[in-house]
């Protein structure tokens, strides 16, 4: 054994043995290969990766967090892995990618077959250890992510690419090769001199992909690829998923929503409470109850038919939340000539009123949504909440009328357990009604039974959901939503709009700003776009 | 901004630290204000004069208003008293001593601030890496350097989120602890999260493995600029090995 | 010789570097490294301690400066290169996490206008939560690191291995488990630390880089003391109370992670460092 081996050798033999016409641009990656196939090894079951997980716990969890899970993913096919937030899909992927390694961490009892060489595992001492190294150029995974995948010590794309193969010792002219034809697969090679730092969400997505790719794995892990990409970013990921499965790569699709990509897989499995509680083909399992009671996101039919959707407001009421002839641009973002961000720009909001506020990326709407409670302050014209001018306020007063959700919630939650940290700051606001109200918000959110879980051990979904229930337990006269449908699952999304709809019954103000102008027709009472600066009906 | 340099990474560290240790060898505060000169000269020629003098300002004058209140007020071994005030007594000596510490750890502050303004980092880590230090040098000063900007905008995050949820700062030493306790988890949690993931990213790109590395960047090294550190080296080394001579304990004055 | 195995040699707990042949004679040499740099430090203070000039008239002495620098820099350089190349993945990226911290929590608590330093949280923290050995390293790089913005911190890398390595065996030891015994072992490491320090300050910089710092050696001087006894004395009235602070603001934010997030690092599960029931699953 030796560590000084090309990288790409050993990818290269799966993909051989998978008889699938390797491009070009792969087969340039591969150029150091001179391995022969391992004899007989995926021919023997034509999968490139099975699993049998009997059970998996992380290091000091009681409750395993997959278990009864047998698998196999073959070449050349998108398998799809589909489940709600919480289900295990992340835990599955990174276990099946060797990003977690039996025995380092967590407890596997089970085995994990890749190209035929079986590893069996009994949760003891002397189980085998996976080599992540070798390990990663069979299996890939990109995570959801995408900045997680980068090294953050590599100035350029072009060296964030070679990362890898620096690792493994490749030597130099192969590197190069290896760089050009994987940039050029994944559309980087105009990107190839930038900064990582500096790209876009979607550019940054396709470079973890390329960097998961350069090593030529023949499995692919990408863990909900199309999360917060915009149309253009979504086209280019799925052009290279369809260009990586016709190469003979398995590619192993880990996604809470059903989406035209899931939808476009060649195999389902759909994961609830850490097992695959079904699998097929997706046809059969489309409008099955097993994908129903998971949270998996089914685009078409949520939006269409809201759940609830609030009765409009009573039009002669005083209005609850009033911008006018608002205007801010941010400081040093260049000349003087440039326009600023938000001109001029009026709005009104009467109690019970849902308004949603679409617009590009870049259009200002975040920008919008901060000065409602003066973490921005306008440069001209004036923010009244409940008839008063809110200048001259500082926001933490402010945040007792006026209730904002930011878009990460990790960056919002800081106390020990879920109740404590519904409960912030309520004493002051409700006196002794200050428990009511923090259990109120958890069970509007679905919540109530995890009141004494750390809110980081969360799944991401439920982390959200509690940082709408910090916000609602104020019960705020208005309300602001920043994206408010991203990363949740079908639950989640149903609890969102119930809660929106309850807030606007009880006369709250709610300002909403979406990239989904779906969601945004189906749940706003009037929806207004951001452009040039100003808001317009749309 | 920065014009780049024609020089090898560890061409300019070499010159930095033999400069450095040559001035704290010789102990002349002659040299300290030439070499601080020099360096501010450079510095400006470079286009990073500002960033250098600011950052040295920040450094440098509370340790130079502390060594004058100190050693210009209270400087017990002095015998010309200039003024006395009760226990204060300024003396020729201890004015000359706070002169002549501030000069010295002036010289080398701007030396080492203008090698490390004008150095291109991934250059310094490529070189250091060719050189077989460790890789696991090289990822800790090029990660941390690309984080420590990047925490100025997650704090004000946290901050704007947790004002949005009615935390109010204000005076007074105990709230404000309790306020940055509230803004420590998330910024440490995040953190070590992140971390976390980034150790399995690393792992599956090969980063653990053992075994020679190869590396894509490539830095030239003139032989001129090698046979410059070899002279550099040797010269530090015998001003050292003077200075160690001279005043070896017992060996005479200073 | 064809291609990387897929699994690692057996070799119990073996470091995430992995090297299978010579790890005993590795083993000793790493610790003849770590013995190495640790006499260095040591004898480099009885050293200076011992020639300290009597005399200082004629200015800060250059020959104490260089000892203090060279031995005190080889010290750290050796015990870095002794633990670097063996530290699992995993706790090599936390140093990044520590030094950012250590500047960034630094600053924070400076805003509270407490009269303390406060650079070491990160540095106490990985050592709470990877061990003395990962703590010592990360002290020594993050003044590595950092000294390209504040070459001042440079000499001082000795004293921030010792408050990472000091650090590291109060959590082994089982002193984070008692809430209050967190601030002790803190100020035991200050007293250290200071000590160690103090040459480095009176020798190199002829002073203390604060103003209240400086004052308090002002006391001591103006009562006559040398000028490495009156920082001394500082060190000791500073830096013992600092450390109590950090070591108790690093056992609030300890306790303040997610168990999962804190007992994912083998050396929390292994030492039992932190209170609590211990891990579900016993640990190699």
């Amino acid at each position: 054994m030796t560590a000084t081996e090309p990288a790409a050798a050993t990818a290269a033999s799966v993909l051989a043995a998978a008889a699938a016409a390797t491009s070009s641009v792969l087969a340039a990656a591969a150029a150091a290969a001179t391995a022969p196939a391992p004899a007989g090894a995926v021919a023997a079951t034509g999968a490139a990766l099975a699993a049998r997980i009997g059970s998996f716990s992380f290091h000091g969890e009681a409750t395993p967090a997959l278990h009864g899970l047998d698998l196999s993913i073959r070449p050349g096919i998108l398998t799809a892995v589909l489940g709600g937030s919480g289900s295990g899909k992340t835990t599955l992927g990174k276990l099946l990618a060797g990003w977690h390694r039996p025995g380092h961490s967590g407890t596997l009892t089970g085995s994990l077959t890749l190209a035929g060489e079986p590893l069996t595992f009994r949760g003891l001492e002397d189980d085998p250890r996976i080599n992540p190294s070798a390990w990663s150029t069979r299996v890939g995974y990109v995570p959801q992510d995408a900045a997680a995948m980068l090294s953050t010590v590599r100035s350029t794309v072009a060296e964030e690419l070679a990362f890898g193969l620096e690792n493994r010792g490749t030597p130099r002219p192969d590197m190069l090769r290896a760089v050009a034809g994987t940039a050029e697969l994944t559309g980087l090679t105009a990107l190839l001199a930038r900064d990582p730092a500096t790209l876009s969400g979607g550019e940054l997505r396709r470079l973890a992909m390329a960097c998961a790719v350069i090593q030529n794995p023949g499995v692919l892990v990408l863990d909900e690829p199309l999360a917060s990409l915009d149309a253009a970013g979504i086209i280019q990921v799925r052009d290279l998923i369809n260009r990586l499965t016709g190469a003979g790569t398995a590619v192993v699709l880990l996604s809470q929503s059903a989406d035209g990509l899931a939808r476009s897989a060649g195999h389902w499995i759909i994961l609830d409470g850490g097992t695959a509680s079904a699998s097929g083909l997706p046809r059969e399992l489309i409008r099955s109850a097993e994908l129903a009671r998971t949270g998996t996101v089914l685009p078409r039919v949520i939006h269409t038919v809201p759940a609830v959707r609030a009765s409009a407001p009573e039009p002669g009421a005083a209005p609850v939340l009033e911008l006018e002839g608002l205007g801010f641009g941010y400081p040093g973002t260049g000349d003087a000539a440039r326009e600023p961000l938000l001109r001029d720009l009026g709005l009104t909001v009467r109690p019970g009123e849902i308004v949603a506020v679409t617009g590009p990326n870049g259009a200002g709407k975040s920008t919008l949504l901060r000065h409602l409670n003066g973490l921005l302050r306008p440069h001209t014209g004036e923010v009244r909440v409940q008839g008063r001018s809110i200048a001259g306020t500082p926001t933490g007063r402010i945040a007792a009328s006026v209730g904002l959700l930011f878009q990460h919630p990790r960056d919002q939650l800081f106390e020990r357990t879920v109740l404590r940290e519904a409960s912030f700051g309520l004493r002051r606001l409700h006196g002794r009604g200050a428990g009511a109200r923090a259990h109120e918000a958890l069970e509007a959110v679905g919540l109530s039974g995890a009141a004494q879980s750390h809110p980081a051990e969360l799944p991401a979904s439920q982390q959200r959901l509690l940082a709408l229930a910090t916000v609602l337990a104020r019960c705020p006269a208005v309300l602001a939503l920043d994206e408010p449908t991203v990363g949740l699952d079908r639950h989640g999304l149903e609890r969102l709009d119930h809660a929106v709809a309850a807030a606007a019954a009880r006369g709250a103000a709610v300002v909403l700003v979406t990239h989904d102008a779906a969601y945004a027709r189906a749940t706003a009472h009037r929806v207004l776009a951001l452009d040039g600066g100003r808001l317009r009906e749309g | 901004m920065r014009a780049p340099s024609t020089l090898h990474p560890l061409t300019s560290l070499t010159a930095a630290g033999c400069t450095a240790v040559i001035t704290t060898a010789a102990g002349t505060w002659p040299l300290s204000l030439a070499v601080a000169l020099a360096a501010v000269v450079l510095a400006r020629r470079a286009g990073a004069g500002r960033r250098v003098l600011g950052t040295a300002a920040a450094v440098l004058l509370p340790l130079g208003l502390s060594l004058l209140l100190l050693h210009g007020l209270f400087f017990p071994e002095g015998r010309t008293v200039l003024a006395a005030w009760g226990p204060a007594r300024v003396t020729a000596e201890g004015l000359a001593f706070a002169w002549e510490a501030g000069t010295r750890t002036g010289a080398c502050v701007l030396v080492l601030l203008l090698f490390s303004f004008t150095v291109s980092a991934p250059d310094l880590v490529a070189a250091l890496a060719a050189r077989g230090l460790p890789p696991q040098f090289g990822f800790v000063l090029a990660s941390a350097l690309t984080l420590l900007p990047a925490m100025a905008g997650r704090l004000e995050r946290i901050r704007a989120a947790q004002e949005s949820r009615g935390l109010v700062l204000r005076g007074g030493v105990l709230p404000r602890l309790a306020a940055v306790r509230l803004q420590m988890v998330p910024l440490v949690l995040g953190l070590i999260e992140e971390s976390g993931n980034r150790a399995q990213a690393l792992d599956a790109r090969g980063f653990g493995a053992a075994g020679p590395r190869t590396s894509y960047r490539q830095v030239t090294d003139p032989p001129a600029q090698r046979r410059l550190r070899t002279a550099m080296l040797l010269l530090t080394a015998a001003a050292v090995a003077l200075r160690l001579v001279a005043s070896w304990p017992g060996a005479g004055p200073v | 010789m064809s291609q990387q195995s897929l699994i690692l040699p057996a070799t119990g707990t073996g470091p995430g570097a992995g090297s299978a042949a010579g790890t005993a004679k590795a083993r000793r040499n790493r610790r003849l490294l770590e013995l190495a740099g640790a006499v260095s430090i040591a004898a480099t203070y009885i050293f200076l301690v011992l020639t300290q000039p009597a005399d200082i008239a004629n200015g800060p002495a250059s020959f104490s400066a260089l000892v203090a620098l060279g031995g005190f820099l080889l010290g750290a350089v050796l015990l870095i290169a002794a633990a670097l190349p063996v530290l699992p993945t995993s706790t090599l990226v936390l140093m990044p996490v520590a030094l950012v911290l250590n500047v960034v929590l630094g600053q924070l608590m400076g805003s509270t206008g407490l009269p303390f330093y406060f650079d070491a949280i990160g540095t106490v923290l990985i050592a709470v939560l990877a061990g003395p050995a990962a703590g010592a390293a990360t002290g020594a790089l993050s003044s590595i690191v950092w000294s390209f913005f504040n070459p001042t911190v440079l000499p001082f890398a000795a004293g921030a291995a010792l408050i990472g390595f000091l650090a590291g065996l109060a959590a082994r030891g089982g002193l984070f488990r008692r809430f209050y015994l967190a601030p002790v072992a803190g100020f035991v490491t200050g007293i250290l630390a200071g000590v160690v320090s103090a040459p480095i300050a009176a020798f190199v910089f002829g002073g203390t880089a604060g103003l209240g710092t400086g004052a308090v050696v002002s006391a001591f001087r103006a009562m006559g003391d040398t000028l490495l006894a009156a920082i001394t004395k500082q060190a000791l009235i500073s830096d013992p109370m600092d450390k109590a602070i950090v070591f108790a603001i690093v056992a609030l934010l300890v306790y303040a992670l997610p168990r999962r997030t804190s007992f994912q690092f083998p050396f929390v599960r292994r030492f039992r460092v932190l209170a609590g029931k211990g891990p579900a699953t016993p640990e190699a």
